[in-house]
């Protein structure tokens, strides 16, 4: 029982350097040797899901990214997922990419390439065109919320607003049928929803890291989101309701294990911190 | 003094008022202000924004460097980046087809490898770290020492299980009997008796086992103990209200300061 006692205070003092190794290990294990757990999709994916599914005809869709390498592995599987749903459901739907971080930019080419071009043949300018970033936070919001063109005067790859054929009719955020807007910080969901959803009654829906989620949930139970991504659990919930695997289900098998390490180190920690607890306590009391 | 205080003061409150009464009038002139001019001039400032957030990053790392501050040589490669971004970004495309302006995100481009190999790559490691301190913070600092920190860590480790696919494959059967033990602790705490214990623990156990069997040992049933079932519970409800109760907190902090500066009692942004 001593031994086991002192194994225990032994394992709650350890060093952080072999839980640094330790954590290390276990994502990259499943990583390199997936699990395939089966996803469970949540409440709020199928919201977004259904959401989409229910977009009428040639729907234009602005699509805001608002993430960068840091957050990619959470919300870029989010923003390919989705493209991949707007474009196989081949209802002509229209995708217009802005974006609200200088690295939104680079994250939104890279799924468009990936997606639109790779995997559907679609052709730029008439499918979907990437407008760009452009500085100001909120203020682009509004701006794009008054008035596109003005803020907009030319695409990411400088060509004018007036010579891209889908650009037509597109004026202000209102001609917009559905907004999605992969954000992992600010500006981003809040913004959108503050300066363009809900003054405008355009529809949206968010994916963002899962730190966010609770600022975002107050939004999404009062109908003012359709539906949250959850970080990378929603990810992979949106890969499965569409049924194309990617890395955010591969993910999920790291995020899986780490967690319970983690637990089990929190266990383990408050294990010791009884036991000292007591001892000291037996120490003062003789 | 009248340029540098009572002028930019004026602005402010003008500017302030303007742009707080085109919420509330349905005025022309100051909706079209409002929606168009006054996001205008904001785009157009934050755009040379960017030019003196680059200067003073120069001018503070220059200084850091010629008088050898402390960690003056990390310095070196915060403007040796500057420089090179500045290089990429206006004088070597890289890729001679590519316009200007589309470099900075087309292949084969100076601009776009800077942020491939280089920027993606640190960001990337810096945010995985995370995951890493994390581990190692909450395995020092979640400590069950108080009732509220108990009420964090379990609506934590909920959260954390839940969240995941493996948490699924815990059965509600599983969470039950652990709540009898828990039970069992509470009861031992209160009278001090090892008999009582034994009988509380021993009752639950049976009281489990014989409503599991009845059922069936369905693993998301009941639903209250499912974890997946409860961390959405605890994201949709508790966690809203907190996030409620704090996003007013805010909204009503934000009105108060921006009276303040309408008002021209909040003075900062003049170095006051």
């Amino acid at each position: 029982m001593n031994y086991l006692v002192e194994l225990i205070l032994k394992l709650a003092k350890v060093d952080r350097r072999w839980i640094f190794l330790i954590i290390g290990f276990v994502v990259i294990i499943p990583l390199i040797y997936p699990l395939a757990l089966p996803i469970r999709p949540g409440k709020d994916s199928k919201e977004v899901y259904d959401f989409v599914e229910g977009l009428p005809d040639s729907s234009k869709v602005l699509l805001s990214c608002e993430y960068g390498p840091s957050t990619k592995p959470e919300i870029h599987p989010m923003v390919t997922s989705l493209l991949h749903h707007l474009f196989s459901l081949d209802r002509g739907h229209k995708v217009f990419v802005v974006c609200l971080w200088p690295d939104g930019q680079f994250m939104a080419e890279e799924a468009l390439e990936e997606v639109a071009k790779k995997r559907f043949g679609l052709t730029y300018g008439e499918d979907y065109v990437m407008l760009g970033f452009r500085p100001g936070n909120e203020a682009v919001v509004k701006g794009i919320v008054s008035d596109l063109r003005k803020l907009y005067t030319i695409d990411a790859r400088g060509t004018k607003i007036e010579d891209i054929p889908m650009m037509e009719g597109i004026n202000r955020f209102e001609d917009f049928d559905f907004l999605f807007s992969g954000s992992a910080g600010y500006p981003g969901t809040t913004e959108w929803v503050q300066f363009a959803a809900d003054p405008t009654s355009v529809p949206m829906s968010t994916g963002t890291t899962s730190i966010q989620v609770n600022e975002m949930m107050p939004y999404v139970l009062g109908g003012q989101i359709k539906g949250i991504l959850a970080g990378m659990p929603g990810a992979a919930e949106y890969e499965e309701l569409i049924g194309v695997k990617g890395i955010g289900t591969s993910g999920m098998d790291a995020q899986s294990v780490a967690h319970f390490v983690i637990v089990l180190f929190i266990f383990l920690g408050n294990l010791g911190y009884f036991i000292e607890r007591k001892r000291s306590k037996k120490h003062q009391g003789s | 003094m009248l340029w540098k205080r009572q002028i930019p003061i004026l602005i402010v409150s003008l500017i302030g008022f303007a742009t707080l009464l085109g919420w509330f009038f349905d005025q022309p002139t100051f909706k079209s202000f409002v929606d168009d001019d006054a996001t205008q001039w904001f785009d157009i400032l934050a755009a040379f924004a960017i030019f003196l957030g680059g200067l003073n990053l120069l001018k503070l790392q220059t200084q850091k460097v010629l008088m050898k501050q402390k960690g003056w040589q990390y310095s070196l490669f915060a403007i040796g980046g500057l420089l090179f971004a500045i290089v990429a970004g206006f004088f070597v495309k890289g890729n001679p087809e590519v316009a200007w302006g589309a470099h900075v995100t087309s292949k084969g481009t100076l601009f776009k490898w800077m942020f491939n190999y280089m920027v993606s790559p640190m960001q990337a490691t810096m945010f995985a770290l995370l995951a890493f301190y994390v581990a190692s913070a909450s395995y020092r600092a979640f400590r069950i020492r108080n009732f509220e920190a108990t009420l964090l860590l379990s609506s934590g480790i909920i959260i954390m299980i839940g969240r995941v696919p493996l948490g699924s494959y815990i059965s509600s059967w599983f969470i039950l009997y652990l709540l009898v033990l828990v039970g069992g602790i509470v009861v031992n705490t209160i009278f001090k008796n090892k008999q009582y214990t034994a009988i509380a623990v021993l009752s639950g156990i049976i009281l489990v086992t014989v409503a599991g069997s009845s059922m069936g040992w369905p693993v998301d049933k009941p639903a209250v103990f499912y974890l997946p079932y409860l961390q959405e519970w605890i994201y949709r409800y508790p966690n809203s209200a907190g996030s409620r109760s704090i996003m007013i907190g805010i909204g009503l902090g934000i009105f108060g300061t921006s009276i303040r500066y309408i008002l021209g009692i909040e003075r900062s942004y003049i170095g006051e």
